[in-house]
């Protein structure tokens, strides 16, 4: 893995997490799309290719057996191989582990049994803005953002929705494990388990490790109609997955179920509020609800990057990649790639194009929970129209210090006036 | 029929990872089963060539093909 010495040398910095405080640096992010061929981006003791425009972006990521998930990490650092197998899900896995693992949960997700929680999402989503309204306000993440994801994807697994704050509150440590300041003590939660060993080397993931061998133990002698029971049943009786698989599973169906969408709707909140007018089309015009959807899921960008190992040598965009190189695809940079995206830098509730990577650039690590997020947005957006809420900010957003989510602690907003 | 030229798709259910995209797009000519979560074809599988190449593109684990033969 020797980086090349002459290569991009001047590659501006997009990986301190500091940056991200005041939001994504696109600034470097335009200054390496325009630079031609890849640039390399030095990292920690080596480096890593760093994918920008979106063209090749999906090329990494609909080239599978060129660029590995499972080889070394999907995040910039490497993890030793024993770390790497306790960690290992979905997301670090190629084919046929991938397939088989993907299988046990894909079903709960597919475009037609999303569309059957649809009234459950509604029945969330109305509450919430309900309660919004009746307070005048208040922290948009803390009362519709955060609440709402993490409701449905505990009612869709089987988990007490009693215990979606504790659940939240964990998430939010994991999105810290992303950075490089964790503000819980390394035995946290009871923790005796090695850091490196634990997803987001936080003791976040001990607990909530914890709490999922909890539901499989309640699960095992009492199977439900939910997904707890059916990865269970998959684990215990058809031995389809490990219990290291089952536990790495369901850590990843509570995290990257919550905290995803709730980056999507705290931005989407932002832009609404931010560009009133655009709001203003949607309620003119409720057919625009869709591509709303889909521009807020552009702007918002909820995971900025994932890594791909390249198996092979290797060329993307005339630059030659050795066997072993790290290739990170930023599909922060993607979203907002001139090429693709006209005038990239507008929040367009009409935008035509909706070929953004906010579920990743195409292939088969496609976001597994892509459906269930545009539900959750569009009805969101539905229920506000319904209600003709228009959102003002009223604090400057508390955003996470990471590289790797795009995510916003909290930010202030209340309705105006909440009729027309 | 006049004009569209009408393709054959197949699915490759050893790649198929049950994301559902296909089933969405074309929901006459793709199924999914909801125990084992892999896509066949219902029917002939025949579609007009456009919408055929829309569906192989989007299909996440490139399990979907058109099959050439003469039709």
């Amino acid at each position: 893995m020797a980086p090349p010495s002459a290569a991009a040398v001047d590659t501006p910095n997009v990986t301190d997490p500091s940056l991200y405080l005041e939001g994504i640096p696109h600034d470097r992010f335009a200054q390496i799309r325009a630079t031609p061929g890849l640039a390399w981006h030095p990292y920690e003791d080596g480096g890593f290719w760093a994918v920008t425009r979106h063209a090749e972006v999906r090329h990494v990521s609909r080239n599978p057996e060129l660029f590995s998930s499972a080889i070394g990490h999907t995040n910039l650092w490497d993890l030793e191989a024993d770390a790497l197998e306790a960690r290992r899900s979905l997301i670090d896995t190629d084919a046929p582990d991938h397939t088989r693992l993907r299988r046990l949960v894909a079903g709960a997700f597919t475009p037609k049994n999303i569309r059957r929680w649809e009234e459950t999402v509604r029945a969330i989503t109305g509450e919430l803005l309900d309660e919004f309204v009746a307070q005048g306000g208040g922290d948009w993440v803390d009362m519709v953002a955060a609440p709402l994801p993490i409701q449905v994807i505990l009612t869709m697994l089987g988990v007490p929705t009693d215990d979606a704050d504790y659940l939240v509150e964990l998430s939010n440590y994991l999105v810290e494990g992303t950075g490089d300041a964790q503000s819980i003590p390394p035995d946290a939660f009871g923790n005796t388990t090695e850091l490196r060993l634990l997803p987001f080397n936080s003791p976040a993931s001990h607990a909530l490790f914890e709490y999922g061998e909890g539901m499989r133990q309640q699960r095992q002698n009492d199977l439900r109609d939910d997904l707890v029971s059916h990865l269970v049943q998959a684990e215990s009786e058809d031995e389809r997955m490990s219990r290291n698989e089952y536990r790495n599973m369901f850590h990843l169906l509570v995290f990257a179920g919550n905290e995803t969408t709730r980056t999507a709707i705290s931005h989407g909140g932002m832009a609404l509020a931010a560009f009133p007018d655009e709001w203003g089309r949607v309620l003119a015009d409720p057919g625009l609800i869709d591509s709303a959807a889909e521009e807020i899921l552009r702007w918002a960008t909820p995971v900025m990057h994932m890594r791909r190992t390249a198996t092979t040598d290797t060329e993307l965009a005339g630059t030659s990649i050795s066997e072993g190189d790290k290739v990170v695809m930023w599909y922060a940079s993607a979203n907002r790639d001139e090429a693709v995206f006209e005038d990239p830098f507008r929040f367009d509730v009409s935008r035509a194009n909706s070929d953004h990577f906010a579920f990743g650039g195409g292939g088969p690590h496609l976001c597994l929970g892509a459906f269930l997020a545009r539900l959750e947005v569009t009805v969101l957006l539905e229920e506000m129209a319904k209600r003709s809420i228009r959102l003002e900010q009223t604090s400057e957003p508390v955003r996470a210090r990471s590289n790797f989510v795009h995510g916003v602690l909290s930010v202030g907003m209340q309705p105006a006036g909440g009729t027309n | 029929m006049a004009g569209e030229e009408m393709v054959r798709v197949a699915v490759d259910q050893e790649l198929c990872i049950g994301a559902g995209v296909c089933e969405l797009l074309e929901p006459e000519v793709f199924e999914l089963d909801n125990d084992i979560v892999i896509s066949s074809v219902t029917g002939d599988g025949l579609l007009p060539r456009a919408r055929a190449d829309v569906v192989v593109d989007r299909c996440p684990s490139r399990a979907i093909a058109i099959v050439e033969e003469e039709l």
